[in-house]
C-alpha cells in the first residue's frame, strides 16, 4: 500500500498544470461562473480542441479512438486538475468520462463512427436526458414515450427537466419508454436540432445556462438512433453511471477553494478562533473524500467491478462540499458578493453536490443495504 | 498511489486477523467496565508483534493496520503506543507505555513501565516506580490510572517531541478507527435482529441513513490514518486525529441511541468500544488541539 505518486503520474500532473496555465485566459475565473452559458461553451470548445491536440482530452481511451490507453489514475489526475481549475472542459467532461466509453461498449459501428471521433477532437457537446418532472430519484418511473412509427423509426413525445448544457448541446443521450416497467426503457441518441425539440433555460441560483427543460413533440428519429437493444437502457445506464459517480473529483476544487479562502483570511488577519476550527474540519473532510475517491480508482485500476464504496465516496463528497461552502459563507462572506468569482462559482457548484447525478439520500440507502448489509426497506 | 497490500503486509495482517479472531470467539461473560486482555498481551508479546513497525518490509503502516484490527476486540491491552510510538523514540524503552497529559488520569498508567508526560508543548519521558502510579476506577473501558509525580522526567528536544506527538496522533486515530468499526458492526447486528412494529429496526430509513452516515465517516477516518502512517507527515497525522475525534463524537451518540436501553447495559458489549472512544476524545488537546495543529501544518500553500 502506497500513498505516493510515481514519477510518471507526477510528470503527467505537471504536464496538465502547465497546459492549464498556458491555455486558461486571464479572465477564466470570471467565465467559470455559468457552465453551459454560451460564453463558457464557446471557450470550452476551443479549450477542448487544444487539449485534444496536446493528447490530453481522452488519454485513457483506447488508441483506436484517439486515446493512448492511459490507466484510470491518469484519467483521474486529469479530472482532478480540470475540476480544481473550475472545469474548463465545460459539458465535455461527460463525453470523456462516460458517454464516449458507453458508446464504445454498446454502440453500433455506425454510431461509433459518427459520434466518437468528434468527441475525441473536442468538437461536440452532449446532454443527458434522464430526469423528468415526475421522475427524479425514481428514474424508472419516467414517462417520455418512444413509439414505433410505421417501421422506419420512432416518434418521441414527452418532457425532460434539469438537463444540463441542453441550450448548447449537439446531441442528447435520451432515456424514453418503449414499453412498461424498468426493462421497457431504451436509450436514443438524438441530435438536438431534430424538429420538435424545444429547449427552455431554467433561471437558477447555480449559474447561467446550467439547467433546462427539454420538450419532445412528435420528434421523429430513425431506428438507428437506438443505443443497444430496446429495453436495454437500465443495464447500460447502470454501467455508465458507475463511471460517472466518482467521475467528478469535487473535492479537488473544494480543497483548493478552502486553501484560497484561508489564505485570503490570513492576509487580512481574520484566520483565528472559530475560523480555524471550521477550516480544519473542512480540510479533514476534503482529504478523507480524496482518499475515498482514490480507493475507487484503485479498484478500477485493478479491474474490480464498481462496488458500494462508490456511494460512500459520493456521500463523503457531499459532506466535504458542504463544509467548505459553509466555511466560505460564514467566514468569508465577501466572496459571494463580488469578492472572488471562482469562490462564487465553487459555491454554486457545491450546493448541487447532494442532488445532481443522484440525490444523497439514495446513496445512503445503497450504503445501508450494500455496504452495511442491513435489511432492506419494505417497498 | 497503489492500495494493494504487499505480500508481507498481507501475511502480517492475516496473522493478526487469525490471532484476533481467536479472541473474538471467546465468550465475553463479563459485567464490569473494563475487559483487560491479559492473554492478548501475552500472545502479542510472544509473537513479537509489538516490533512490527521496525521491520523494514512492514513498517509503521502495517503496525497501524494491526492496531486498528486489534481495537475491534472486546478485550484491550496497551497496543497502540507500543506499536506506533515506542519505535520512534531514540532509545529502546520498556513497555507498556502510557501518556499523562497535563496531570490527568491516563490509560494503562498503573501498569506502565514508560510514561510520556505531556505538559503544554513539552513532552518528557519517565519510568515510574510501582508506588508512583495508582489505578483509578472509571467509566472508560480502559484500565485507568494516575501518576503521583515521583519520578525523574527526561524532557525531549523540540524535534523529538514533535515526532512523538505525530505518532501519538496516528496511534490515537488508528485506535479510534478500529473501535468505530467494531461499534458500528455491533450496532448493525442489533438493528438487524431487534424487531419493533412488526419489522426489524434496520428497515427503518431514519436509522439506516444515520448508520450509513456513520460508516462513511468511519471509512474516512480509516483512509486518513492509513495515509498518515504511510507518509509519516505531521499534517496528515493531525488531519487523521481531527477527523477521528470529530467523527467519533457524533458516531458514539448515534450508536447508543440505536440500541435503546440495551445500550446502557454492561451486558451488551457496545460500551467497551464507545467508552474507549470517549477516553480518546479528549486526548492530545481534543478536537480543538487537532484543529490548531491542522491550521498550523496544512494551510501553508500560497499557490491556491
Ligand atoms: C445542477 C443539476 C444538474 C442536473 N443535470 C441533469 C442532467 O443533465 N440530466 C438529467 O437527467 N438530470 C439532471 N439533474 C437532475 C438530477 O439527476 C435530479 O435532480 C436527481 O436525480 C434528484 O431528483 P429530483 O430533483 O426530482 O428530487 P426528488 O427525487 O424529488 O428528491 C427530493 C428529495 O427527496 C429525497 N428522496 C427521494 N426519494 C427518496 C427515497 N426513496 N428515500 C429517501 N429520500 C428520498 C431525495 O434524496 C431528495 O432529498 C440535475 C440536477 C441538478 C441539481
Amino acid at each position: 500500500m502506497d500513498f505516493k505518486w510515481d514519477s510518471e503520474q507526477q510528470s503527467f500532473r505537471a504536464t496538465v498544470r502547465a497546459f492549464l496555465s498556458e491555455h486558461l485566459p486571464a479572465d477564466w475565473e470570471a467565465l467559470a461562473h455559468g457552465p453551459g452559458s454560451a460564453a463558457q461553451s464557446t471557450f470550452s470548445t476551443k479549450f477542448c480542441g487544444a487539449l485534444a491536440t496536446a493528447g490530453l482530452l481522452v488519454p485513457h481511451w483506447p488508441q483506436h479512438w484517439g486515446g493512448r490507453d492511459a490507466d484510470p489514475w491518469m484519467a483521474f489526475i486529469l479530472a482532478e486538475e480540470m475540476w480544481a481549475a473550475g472545469e474548463p472542459r465545460g459539458g465535455q467532461y461527460m463525453n470523456v468520462n462516460w458517454i464516449g466509453p458507453t458508446l464504445m461498449r454498446f454502440g453500433s459501428e455506425e454510431q461509433q463512427a459518427r459520434y466518437i471521433p468528434p468527441m475525441a477532437r473536442g468538437e461536440t457537446i452532449w446532454c443527458q436526458g434522464f430526469s423528468e418532472p415526475e421522475a427524479g430519484s425514481d428514474l424508472a418511473s419516467l414517462r417520455t414515450r418512444a413509439e414505433r412509427n410505421n417501421g422506419s423509426g420512432y416518434r418521441i413525445n414527452g418532457q425532460k427537466i434539469w438537463t444540463s448544457y441542453a441550450g448548447v448541446a449537439d446531441t442528447c443521450f435520451l432515456l424514453a419508454r418503449t414499453s412498461v416497467g424498468k426493462n421497457g426503457i431504451s436509450i436514443f441518441l438524438v441530435p438536438m436540432d431534430t424538429p420538435g425539440i424545444t429547449v427552455r433555460q431554467i433561471p437558477s441560483i447555480i449559474g447561467e445556462g446550467d439547467i433546462h427543460e427539454v420538450f419532445f413533440d412528435n420528434v421523429e428519429v430513425p431506428k438507428t438512433a437506438i443505443l443497444g437493444a430496446e429495453g436495454q437502457a437500465w443495464e447500460i445506464v447502470r454501467t455508465s453511471l458507475s463511471l460517472e459517480r466518482v467521475g467528478i473529483p469535487r473535492f479537488a476544487l473544494a480543497a483548493r477553494m478552502l486553501d484560497r479562502a484561508v489564505a485570503t483570511l490570513k492576509k487580512s488577519g481574520r484566520f483565528n478562533g472559530g475560523a480555524i476550527e471550521q477550516a480544519a474540519r473542512a480540510k479533514a473532510a476534503c482529504e478523507a473524500t480524496r482518499l475515498y475517491s482514490y480507493s475507487i480508482i484503485d479498484q478500477r485500476k485493478r479491474g474490480l467491478p464498481p462496488g458500494p464504496e462508490a456511494s460512500a465516496a459520493r456521500f463523503a463528497t457531499v459532506t466535504a462540499e458542504r463544509l467548505v461552502g459553509e466555511f466560505v459563507v460564514e467566514q468569508l462572506p465577501d466572496a459571494l458578493a463580488g469578492g472572488d468569482p471562482l469562490l462564487l462559482a465553487h459555491h454554486q457548484r457545491a450546493i448541487v453536490a447532494g442532488i445532481a447525478s443522484g440525490a444523497a439520500e439514495i446513496q445512503l440507502n445503497l450504503i445501508a443495504t450494500e455496504l452495511l448489509r442491513m435489511p432492506r426497506e419494505p417497498r | 498511489m497503489d492500495f494493494t497490500l504487499t505480500s508481507d503486509q498481507s501475511a502480517l495482517t492475516s496473522a493478526i486477523d487469525r490471532l484476533a479472531t481467536h479472541f473474538e470467539a471467546m465468550p465475553t461473560d463479563f459485567y464490569g467496565f473494563t475487559l483487560a486482555g491479559t492473554q492478548l498481551e501475552k500472545e502479542l508479546t510472544d509473537g513479537e508483534y509489538f516490533d512490527i513497525a521496525g521491520i523494514p518490509d512492514l513498517g509503521p503502516l502495517t503496525a497501524t493496520m494491526a492496531v486498528e484490527r486489534l481495537a475491534w476486540l472486546p478485550c484491550t491491552a496497551e497496543i497502540a503506543l507500543s506499536m506506533l510510538v515506542r519505535p520512534h523514540l531514540a532509545t529502546e524503552l520498556p513497555r507498556p507505555f502510557a501518556v499523562i497529559e497535563n496531570g490527568r488520569p491516563g490509560r494503562f498508567v498503573a501498569t506502565a513501565k514508560t510514561l510520556l508526560i505531556i505538559n503544554g508543548d513539552d513532552i518528557g519521558v519517565a519510568h515510574p516506580s510501582v508506588d508512583a502510579v495508582e489505578a483509578v476506577d472509571s467509566l472508560y473501558a480502559y484500565p485507568m490510572g494516575t501518576f503521583t509525580g515521583n519520578a525523574s522526567v527526561t524532557t525531549l528536544s523540540g524535534s523529538d517531541a514533535a515526532n512523538v506527538r505525530k505518532w501519538l496522533r496516528i496511534a490515537l486515530a488508528a485506535e479510534i478507527s478500529g473501535l468505530l468499526h467494531a461499534a458500528i458492526a455491533s450496532t448493525v447486528e442489533h438493528l438487524s435482529i431487534r424487531r419493533q412494529f412488526g419489522r426489524s429496526l434496520g428497515t427503518f430509513q431514519a436509522l439506516r441513513h444515520r448508520m450509513a452516515e456513520c460508516t462513511v465517516l468511519a471509512g474516512g477516518v480509516r483512509w486518513l490514518v492509513l495515509k498518515a502512517a504511510s507518509t509519516e507527515d505531521e499534517g496528515d497525522a493531525a488531519l487523521a486525529a481531527l477527523h477521528a475525534q470529530e467523527s467519533a463524537t457524533r458516531i458514539v451518540y448515534d450508536l447508543h441511541q440505536m440500541l435503546g436501553a440495551m445500550g446502557m447495559t454492561l451486558e451488551h458489549p457496545l460500551h467497551l468500544w464507545t467508552y474507549r472512544i470517549k477516553a480518546l476524545l479528549s486526548e492530545l488537546g481534543g478536537r480543538g488541539g487537532q484543529a490548531a495543529a491542522v491550521a498550523a501544518l496544512c494551510f501553508n500553500s500560497e499557490a491556491a
